[in-house]
């Protein structure tokens, strides 16, 4: 069997079309995740109704999980030496900061009673989407000065 | 296991508090072991700030068999197995001819509704505390005294999650987590198959977080008393699971009806009446994760219609910032309790001594057993202590009586639960993780270690 990693058969090429998709989908999907946690955050930040933290805390795993997933597919790309090129250098630097204040932010949702929201937890989910935001503008400036010097 | 601990300040700008939790989690290796539990024994005990932590402190033992041990006893006193081979004993009652019944027991499975309840499930399955409980209680009838029940037979079956038992007359009443149901008993009885009669419910499912019923009837035999602990640590499951729970009530023999005769008390696992002074006393489990030496659990005389603080509060009037609304009006109300036992103890029985067989130094105190928690390192309890009383009021530090639950290396070999004197005067103790009843006795009274 040949292991030629130039190889062009049917299902290596199902593989490649898998992998350029897979990633950006589990990233975006975390960050909605994250995004949701903010909101719910609020919201019990204002009624003090316990559900909503229930929410905030299965959001934000739910996120680390996806996360733990594209951190698997990206280290796979890696690996094989074909960088994806989905992910601007400042988006990356962003998320894996998000998404390490996230991991975080599980454990202080996982207080009981309010101190698992505030101040903490609602301090920390904001600030995992503002530096998502700050990620994405500053990658947007960067991609376009790239693709504005080639 | 270490924790990360973040000082817990309302005023500490928020940038600044994460950056010590960023720089926390660097810090994975500090030590959060808690301080010298005797400090913690009797009125008034210091109790240091408050913390919060990202992995609150726990220490799970190891479980380990008994084999040919047993527990440990000062001089003056012996110990050995009443019985063994139950389903997770829970608590003890002696009727009045000397039959001792064994509670075995467990609570329902707990819901998860929060990723950290898987964690804790594997916790309490790690230190075997998740067994199934037999739902039954065991008669065992020592007629000769010799500390070996010459029968045993299945007595009542098919409860649901039982714990307090009471018996007024010829009216046996078993505490289920949702209700009490009465029985006829007649004396001698080895066995009822007679249905029950529901007197009230109590507070059960669907989370019933705090599941034990301790229950003790008045000294007339016209009220039963019942400890309903809390739906949650620290009204995590908001505080509408928490109606008429974290209280004692009271209920009329007559008619089922009840009242709350005392509240804000966390988890009250165990009851008694103080002999000089007629007074309801109780054990009270105390909150968790705000830190290895918070809160002390307590022994405390019973007001009618006090409050004690939980949850917005916790020895008297400190305030929980974990509780949201606060209740100023209830704080402001809260009083502290009589005795504390030091924190994480998990006292889940007592008994008042009015036996004669121990040594006199035992007589009119309380024994408290220390069922131990994880919820703590160094680990605190896994013991059954003597809190010497006069006047009716504790006169002196607890002492250990039954210690070597755990064994050299920290591993439990048993957790002491209910607590009963039987007709001869002996201590004895439920074990419901060495799944054994032991029996505790003066040197020279007779039993079958003497063979």
């Amino acid at each position: 069997m040949t292991t030629d990693s130039t190889s062009t058969s049917p299902d290596r090429m199902d593989l490649t079309v898998g992998r350029q998709a897979i990633l950006p989908l589990l990233v975006a999907f975390s960050i909605a995740c994250f995004a949701g946690a903010l909101v719910t955050d609020i919201v019990y930040w204002q009624t003090v109704a316990v559900t909503w933290e229930t929410f905030s805390i299965w959001l934000i795993t739910a996120g680390l999980i996806l996360a733990g997933f594209a951190v698997i597919a990206f280290v796979i790309d890696f690996v094989r030496g074909k960088r994806g090129r989905t992910l601007a250098l400042p988006y990356a630097v962003g998320y894996a900061l998000a998404v390490l204040l996230s991991l975080i932010n599980a454990f202080v949702h996982s207080r009981d009673g309010y101190t698992a929201v505030v101040p903490t937890g609602l301090t920390l989910s904001a600030l995992t989407i503002i530096i998502l935001l700050i990620g994405a503008w500053v990658g947007s400036v960067y991609r376009y000065r790239i693709g504005a010097s080639i | 296991m270490h924790a990360v601990k973040i000082a817990h300040s309302m005023k500490r700008p928020r940038l600044a508090s994460l950056v010590v939790a960023v720089a926390g989690l660097g810090l994975a290796g500090c030590d959060n072991g808690g301080g010298d539990p005797s400090k913690q024994v009797g009125a008034n005990p210091p109790l240091p700030a408050l913390q919060q932590f990202l992995v609150p402190p726990i220490k799970v033992a190891k479980v380990v068999a008994w084999g040919q041990e047993t527990p440990t006893v000062p001089a003056g006193l012996q110990v050995h197995a009443f019985a063994t081979g139950f389903e997770h004993p829970r608590s003890l009652y002696t009727l009045p001819n000397g039959d001792v019944l064994v509670v075995e027991s467990n609570g329902p499975k707990a819901p998860i509704y929060r990723p950290k309840d898987i964690v804790q499930s594997w916790v309490t399955w790690y230190a075997g505390a998740t067994a199934e409980g037999g739902n039954r209680i065991t008669l065992l009838r020592d007629t000769n005294g010799d500390g070996v029940p010459e029968l045993r037979t299945v007595f009542l079956d098919r409860l649901n999650s039982p714990f307090g038992v009471a018996l007024v007359g010829h009216d046996l009443y078993v505490a289920n987590t949702d209700g009490i149901v009465r029985y006829p008993y007649q004396d001698g009885q080895t066995s009822i198959s007679a249905p029950g009669t529901k007197l009230t419910d109590l507070p059960g499912g669907p989370i019933d977080h705090h599941w034990t019923k301790s229950m003790v009837a008045s000294p007339d035999g016209s009220k039963l008393y019942v400890g309903v602990g809390s739906n949650s640590n620290i009204t995590e499951n908001g505080i509408g699971a928490e109606y008429e729970r974290a209280a004692i009530w009271e209920v009329d023999r007559a008619s089922g009806a009840h009242r709350i005769f005392a509240s804000g008390l966390r988890n009250p696992t165990g009851l008694a009446w103080e002999p000089v002074t007629g007074k309801l006393w109780a054990v009270v489990n105390e909150r968790d994760e705000i830190g290895p030496d918070l809160v002390p659990d307590y022994l405390t005389s019973v007001r009618d219609g006090a409050f004690y603080g939980w949850p917005y509060s916790y020895y008297g009037q400190h305030l929980d910032p974990r509780v949201q609304p606060q209740r100023p009006d209830l704080v402001a109300t809260a009083i502290p309790p009589d005795y504390a036992l030091s924190s994480h103890v998990a006292p889940l029985g007592v008994a008042m001594y009015a036996g004669t067989n121990l040594p006199p130094s035992y007589h009119g105190g309380a024994f408290v057993s220390e069922h131990g928690s994880w919820d703590r390192t160094p680990l605190n309890g896994y013991k059954v202590v003597f809190v010497p009383f006069s006047g009716g009021r504790p006169s002196g530090p607890a002492q250990d009586v039954v210690t070597g639950f755990l064994d050299a290396s920290n591993q439990a070999r048993g957790r002491p639960v209910g607590l009963a004197v039987d007709r001869s005067g002996a201590l004895l103790v439920a074990d419901d993780l060495g799944d054994t009843v032991w029996r505790v006795s003066s040197n020279g009274s007779p039993t079958a270690s003497n063979n």
